[in-house]
Order: structure tokens, then sequence, then C-alpha cells
């Protein structure tokens, strides 16, 4: 063999170490943060970053379940009712105020359950303790812990809720994790939202 | 006749007007000299109507048009920037701002997710937006926008993003966009001036003083996640977001490049973004992606996520999921 299919031969190795070197580094750019997040398994400590305080401003509750950070807190619910507690009028005796029933709770429009199977007041709330909801099971569910309630239906919303795919935090992202209410955002007795105009309007494209 | 002392070739047309000799060279050399210099004086300090501004403002805008790139600044002179900057819109609109320079948290890259199944149109985020960021109300600038989507499509390019009627309407969908964030930006590589890049947290930022306008990031970005500023941006004072940070939502000017920042003058102090806090169906998910626990990485793991225009290799970190 002579210089030259030496010379030959080693070009073309080099060009394909070249082409290799080129596509390697090419491609290894797709996916890094899909890799970059999938290694990082070490805890994150953020509750330092945030201000204790702040984050927990509003009247909020810990959740019974934990989820994937361990134990996390909820808005409270019986503080925003305006006539709670129930039992002030629903107690021993029997309510004798006439159309008591329309003017305390008229406003209240039942759309909940499907035509099927509409819900009653007693699906949900207790009959003989009227602070109280219960749950199909018997269970008695303090209204500030409505997702329990919620969530022997809604099972598949109510997990994603406790990762964090269905509902939202209130206002940090860091921090202690305070996280809205099933009744935070839905009404309980027609949870599903209205039609409504948006509240802005976009321009076409140029 | 007495010859008028300056020789301005206008004078000496209106004094004798029986010569007929022409204007010399030499004359119109002295007189355009003359206007260069007047111009370039108007020009370093703003404009002409400012020469009559006060010392200190002139002062500050002569400083400030010598500072250097973001990114080379030392936390003196970023400092320094910062106050010339609250104190001019001090002087200018009269508002008290508070700027920050907050630097990225370690340890964190940021990380967002869009349900489109929960998304119904209404569009607060955008309000928010606007709102959050000091975006020009003049010509509507959003950095979000908001696509009604046919079921079954999933380019929103195919939706209709100008949509104004009661939402949601039967059997469509609505999905959101924006700046994404990538990992990989080719907005960044674009730039020639290198105005713009990716903060260690992901965030991709503008040194606004540093655009120079030639919108090679808008022709380079895929998504359509810039916009640019034609004019001065309006914003009412009443409604301006006073809490600022330099990279963030501070007032932009004319032939500048802007773009969303994830509102970094909020999630460097560990708030959310506004869209995520104005959001009512709790569609927009955001956390630290490097963070086991957070909603971010529940949602991309329990979740069938996808991202736009992925063989582009831009590497967004923004995901859309479904219910």
């Amino acid at each position: 063999m002579n210089i030259a299919t030496y010379k030959k031969c080693l070009f073309g190795i080099l060009s394909a170490f070249v082409v290799l070197f080129a596509v390697e580094t090419g491609f290894s750019g797709q996916g890094d943060v899909i890799e970059t997040y999938k290694n990082a398994t070490a805890p994150f400590d953020d509750e330092k970053l945030v201000d204790p305080v702040l984050s927990v401003s509003e009247n909020t509750v810990l959740v019974n379940t934990k989820y994937q950070g361990g134990l996390f807190r909820t808005q409270t619910r019986k503080d925003k009712i305006q006539r709670f507690a129930c039992s002030q009028c629903h107690n021993n005796q029997e309510v004798k105020i006439p159309k008591a029933a329309e003017m305390a709770h008229g406003d209240i429009n039942l759309v909940h359950g499907g035509q099927e199977k509409p819900l009653q007041c007693f699906t949900c709330h207790k009959k003989d303790e009227r602070d109280l909801l219960v749950t199909e099971k018997g269970v008695t569910v303090d209204m500030d812990h409505s997702y329990q309630l919620c969530g022997q239906c809604h099972f598949r919303q109510k997990k994603d809720w406790v990762g964090g795919a269905h509902g939202k935090r209130v206002s940090h992202w860091a921090g202690k994790r305070v996280v809205r209410n099933c009744t935070s955002c839905h009404d309980p007795h027609s949870p599903r939202f209205e039609k409504q105009w948006p509240s802005t309007y976009s321009l076409p494209l140029d | 006749m007495k010859q008028p002392k300056n020789n301005d070739c206008q004078n000496q047309k209106e004094n004798k007007p029986g010569r007929t000799k022409k204007c010399g060279r030499r004359d119109f050399l002295k007189g355009a000299a003359k206007v260069a210099a007047m111009g370039s004086f108007a020009m370093v300090s703003g404009c002409g109507s400012e020469l009559l501004a006060s010392g200190e403002k002139r002062k500050l805008q002569w400083e400030e048009f010598f500072k250097t790139n973001y990114r080379i600044m030392t936390q003196q002179e970023k400092d320094a920037t910062i106050a010339r900057l609250e104190r001019l819109a001090k002087i200018k609109k009269d508002v008290n701002i508070q700027m920050s320079s907050k630097a990225p948290i370690p340890g964190v890259l940021y990380g967002y997710a869009f349900n489109v199944t929960r998304c119904e149109g209404f569009m607060e985020c955008v309000s928010a937006c606007v709102k959050e960021n000091n975006l020009d109300r003049k010509s509507k600038t959003q950095y979000i926008r908001i696509f009604e989507m046919e079921p079954g499509k999933m380019a929103p390019e195919s939706g209709n993003g100008k949509y104004f009627h009661e939402v949601p309407v039967k059997d469509h969908f609505y999905m959101g966009v924006q700046c994404y964030h990538c990992d990989n930006p080719p907005c960044v590589k674009a730039c020639p001036t290198q105005a713009t890049w990716k903060e260690p947290d992901g965030i991709v930022v503008v040194d606004y003083n540093w655009c120079i306008g030639c919108r090679y990031c808008m022709a380079a970005c895929p998504y359509y996640g810039r916009r640019f500023n034609w004019h001065d941006p309006v914003v009412p004072v009443k409604e301006m977001t006073k809490k600022q940070h330099y990279l963030g939502n501070r007032m932009r000017a004319r032939g500048q490049m802007e773009k969303c920042t994830f509102c970094v003058q909020r999630t460097r102090e560990g708030r959310l973004p506004a869209c995520v806090e104005a959001c009512p169906t709790g569609s927009r998910v955001f956390g630290n992606l490097l963070d086991p626990k957070s909603e971010i990485r529940f949602v991309l793991k329990n979740k069938k996520v996808f991202r736009l225009k992925e063989e582009l290799a831009t590497d967004p970190k923004f995901w859309y999921f479904i219910d």
C-alpha cells in the first residue's frame, strides 16, 4: 500500500469521527430539561425563602391528607359563610318563623349531580347536626375540611388536588404550601363555573 | 455699507438682495457644523424640550447613558442604576417605584404547566399580566394569548386568538401561549448585542437598555413569544405596578424588545406569577422543577403532558397537560 491510500483511509476515518461528533452534539441538546429535573431528587428547602407569616396570612387549616411533600394547609370555609353557625337557628327547637327557609336560603341554586341523580340538601348536610356535613358512609365532616366530602365522588380531582394538578396555591410557589379549598373556587351548590364574558380581548396578529 | 458681522448665508442674502453672489461652500459648512453640534447635544440629553429640564435630571440621564450591560455590572453599579431609575421616575412622572435587582435563588429552575382541559378562556390571566408588567395600553400589548380551539386540534395557530364572546363555548377548548423560557432559546442566539440571555433559574430576560431593537430575536422565536415597542409604552401612573425588577416590569422605551419574564419581580420573592395568581380555574401550575415535592413535578409525573414544537429542540420549560 502506498502513502496515498493511507492518506485516503485516514481522511475517511477522521471525517467519520467529525460527523459522529457533530451528530452527537446536535442531538444532546434535546430533552435536557427533562433529564435535569429527573435527576433532581434531593429535597429542596424552600421554607426559608419566604416569610412564613406572609404565606399563612389567611385563615387556614391543616389538611388531614399528606401530599408528596408532607403536611399542607388549605383555606377555611366556616368564616366565609354568612350565617354560620347553622345551629343558631337549627337547634333542638323547630324553626317557627314563616318563610324562614326562603329568607335564609333563597339564594341557593342547587345544580349539582346532574339530571339523573340530583343532590338534595341532606346528601351532604347532616340532618340532626347542621353545623356538620356527612358522607355517604355516615362519617361526619367539618365544613373547613369539605374536600373529604367532595372527594367521595370526585376522587380523581381530590387526588390531583392533593398532588397539585387541580386547584391552586394561594399566593406563593415557595414556602409552606397553602392551597385553595374546593369551596374557595366552586360554589358547592352549583359547582360548575358560569359562562361569562372574557375580561379582555386580543388584537389580531399582524 | 457695513458688512454684517455674522457671515450667515441667509443674512447676507436678506441684507443685500441686489447681490447675486451665491452662498459660499465655507459658509454652508460653518452653518452645518453649528446645527450638527446643537443636534448632538440635544440627542445625548434626551431631546430638544428636555434641554430645559432640571440639572439633576440631565445628570442622571447622562450617567444612565453610559451604564454597562446588566450581566457585567457589579452590585454597586446595579444599586447605582436602580437609584437613578427610581429618582428619574420620581422626577419625570412623580411616581415612587421600588426597583430590585434580586439575584436568582440557587437550586431553582422554574417550570410551568397549563391545563388545556380546565382553561375556560376567561382571560383573567391576560388582564393581570398587562397590569403587573406595565404593558403598553395604547397598542394593547399582551404577553399571553388565549386561543379558542376546535376539538382535536393541537396547534394554537389553528385556533381563534381574537374571540370576544361569552365563554366557554361548547365543544371548544382554550389554550394559552406565552414565552416558554426555552432551555435552548433560539432568541438568545439571535441577539447581536447579547441583550438577552437565560438566567440560572431558567428565566429568559432582556436588558432593555442594551436592546438595539433589531427584532432578530422576534424572528428567531418559533412561538411568537416576544413583543416590540413601536412607541413609548403608555401606562397610566395610577395603574402602574410600583414594585419592579430591573430585568422585569420596569418601564421600557420605544424601540426595545420585551417579553414574559415569569414575573421575575414576584417569583424571585417566592410569589406566584400574576397569571397564575389571577387564574380563576386553576389551569396554571407553576413551581420549581428541581424540587421533587413541587406541584409542577407532580404534573409532569402523573399527567399526560406535551410541549409545543418539541422537534425544534428548543426545550421549552412550559408543558401542556390534560386531565
